[in-house]
């Protein structure tokens, strides 16, 4: 490791404690706060924060697969093709991840809603999406998928083409191979992109209040229930919060777990 | 034994490059594919072996004609039954030695699979590395195992990509060994592209010449590289002087001819067929050199030695006297570009360049052999 200089050490560790406060305080605030309010765990086991927890995971779980099975692939074709046209897609792809989420919900809304350009055509089939658990489901994978599809790519990215030939030549068919070589050697890469997505759709409010709105058992997921339960009950906001922090802090250490492969920087 | 054998040609373009070249080796023989970087070599045997498709061609691997295109037939890679060898090997990090040496044998039961990888691992010298890891093995010991992983299911062709060049001398020599024992008991045919003459003279038993994607030679390795007949040839394989001199006298009682050129003058060999046998057309053509032609004159800068005083009573015909112009590393020695009227390149080692002091201008004399030059045809 190179030395720093004094004042390189000064400046550079008085600067990680200022952001260290800044981020440890309101985490410390929010656990000091909920432990003297006491009364948590009864706020989690009622009604209102079952039902909220139950929808978010069921929502986020079925937003996952549905990015598993379409971003799969697709990653895939962006991350061995080197076509014009897909390298267009391909910046398009990250757009989510810059948009602010509430634009996505109206976004949306113009295109699934009442008013928009596909909503009267999918009435006409008695497909309704706004304001219904689908529409949850729709908001998540919109903000949540682009992290899984950048990161599965530069997964299969770094899976060198020469495996998959030598491969092919010892008798694996293509699917054969993606299964036994591309997708062990790209799966970390895709964990950890899976863990950032769902946590990004487990914490999605702006889009799912747009599109999907706030309502109790249908669409009204643990953030949303948050807001709610602020404006009467600190107990619940605060179990929530809680409770969702610990979520964030397991998808930390899973992704931790998930990127420390033992070949990793040895392909 | 099956008679193992293949032979084919295929056209192929992609871009601006464009390549076109056909071959046969026969069972238990390696050709060599020669050339510079970007002559197509490796192209080449990704058609081969199925990994691209060529525009079109006929490929004909262990007597099945896996890719015709006048016929439409196309074989994927993975129904050609190649064993192919990248450079830097490849091992499949996710697995132990075992399973990658496994890995084509997935057909077989268990049990069976687990014995076929166990003889593999015996005949390479690899006894109990079943379990390790790719990255736990020395160089020499990750080609064997790629070279095992290749062989263990029973390809009708192996096509090696430079597959010695990450090695040292030492091990290049062993593995050159162990690899063309394994060929002669097996028969299996050998495509192995490499730009390194040594390796090439190593291992061939025929040497076919690629640059630009075309073939431009070929034959035994003596052959096309120790005395290449064609200027293109010659700088492919590194003949570092080609001199284009003037036909002066023959000397047919000593087999020579005094040539010169730029106030030099050469004694070289009689432009005689260098091969027994039937005079092939070309020659029969063009007929002996006669007094005033044109001819380029080849030398190897190893085949010349440099003295510091006018050398007597030497059997080397050629002593020409020069002035030092450059001295350039080339490791693990040097090459000196000496002056004589057109530049001369010689090779020498740090130990020669030390003890003689040889330095830019500096007379000193080049000294060699009538045999030692060879004509080349353009």
């Amino acid at each position: 490791m190179r030395t720093l200089g004094a004042t390189g050490a000064v400046l550079g560790g008085g600067a990680g404690l200022i952001y260290a406060l800044f981020i440890g305080v309101p985490v410390i605030a929010l656990l000091v706060k909920s432990a003297e309010q006491g009364g948590l765990l009864e706020s989690l086991s009622g009604d209102f924060a079952v039902t909220a927890l139950k929808l978010s995971l069921i929502t986020s779980a079925i937003a996952m697969v549905l990015v598993i099975l379409v971003g799969t692939p697709f990653a895939y074709l962006l991350a061995r093709s080197d076509s014009l046209l897909l390298r267009l897609v391909d910046s398009l792809v990250e757009l989510p991840i810059v948009l602010p989420p509430v634009v996505a919900g109206v976004a949306m809304l113009m295109t699934f809603g009442r008013q928009g350009i596909l909503g009267p055509h999918l009435a006409g089939l008695g497909i309704n999406l706004p304001f219904t658990a689908a529409a949850v489901v729709c908001a998540q994978i919109f903000v949540a998928a682009p992290f899984f599809v950048r990161s599965a790519k530069i997964g299969f990215q770094s899976v060198a083409q020469e495996y998959e030939d030598i491969s092919q030549t010892l008798g694996a068919s293509p699917i054969s191979t993606f299964l036994r070589l591309t997708l062990p050697l790209a799966g970390p890469s895709m964990i950890a992109g899976l863990a950032l997505a769902w946590a990004r759709a487990i914490s999605e409010f702006g889009a799912t209040m747009m599109f999907a709105g706030n309502l109790t058992g249908k669409t009204q997921t643990l953030p949303l229930a948050i807001m709610t339960a602020l404006q009467s009950d600190l107990t619940e906001a605060l179990a929530l919060s809680v409770l969702l922090m610990a979520g964030a802090v397991l998808v930390l250490v899973a992704l931790g777990l998930a990127t420390r492969r033992h070949w990793q920087g040895r392909v | 034994m099956t008679a193992h054998h293949t032979e084919g040609w295929v056209r192929y373009s992609i871009g601006s490059f464009s390549l076109e070249s056909q071959w046969t080796v026969a069972a238990a023989q390696v050709m060599v594919l020669f050339g510079a970087s970007g002559a197509g070599k490796s192209t080449m045997l990704r058609l081969v072996a199925g990994l691209a498709c060529p525009a079109s061609g006929r490929i004909e691997i262990g007597g099945q004609v896996v890719y015709d295109s006048a016929t439409g037939v196309w074989l994927p890679a993975h129904r050609r039954r190649v064993g192919y060898l990248t450079q830097q090997y490849h091992l499949f990090p996710h697995l132990s030695v075992g399973q990658n040496i496994g890995y084509g044998l997935g057909a077989l039961p268990r049990a069976e699979r687990q014995e076929r990888v166990r003889q593999w691992l015996a005949i390479f010298h690899l006894d109990g590395m079943d379990r390790r890891r790719p990255w736990e093995l020395s160089g020499g010991q990750r080609q064997r195992v790629a070279l095992a992983r290749a062989l263990a299911p029973g390809p009708d062709l192996l096509l090696l990509d430079e597959p010695f060049s990450s090695l040292d001398a030492e091990l290049r020599r062993i593995l050159r060994g162990e690899l063309r024992s394994m060929l002669a008991q097996r028969g299996i045919p050998v495509i192995l592209v490499t730009h390194d003459r040594e390796e090439a003279l190593a291992v061939g038993d025929w040497v076919q010449v690629m640059d630009q994607g075309r073939d431009v030679a070929d034959g035994t390795p003596l052959e096309v590289l120790g005395q290449p007949g064609q200027g293109r040839v010659a700088r492919l394989v590194g003949v570092e002087n080609l001199l284009d001199l003037t036909v002066e006298s023959r000397n047919s009682i000593d087999g020579t001819m005094f040539c010169t050129g730029g106030g030099l003058r050469l004694e070289v060999p009689l432009d005689e067929p260098a091969t027994a046998g039937e005079p092939q057309a070309g020659e029969l053509l063009t007929g002996p050199a006669v007094s005033g032609d044109r001819v380029r004159v080849g030398i190897r800068a190893s085949d010349i030695i440099l003295a510091e005083d006018d050398p007597r009573g030497m059997s080397a015909r050629n002593r020409i006297q020069g002035t030092v112009a450059a001295v350039e590393a080339r490791p693990p020695g040097y090459t000196v570009t000496l002056d004589c009227g057109l530049p001369l390149q010689c090779h020498i080692t740090g130990a020669s360049l030390a003890e003689m002091g040889i330095t830019p201008g500096r007379r000193l004399w080049a000294v060699f052999k009538a045999s030692s030059c060879f004509l080349v045809q353009d």
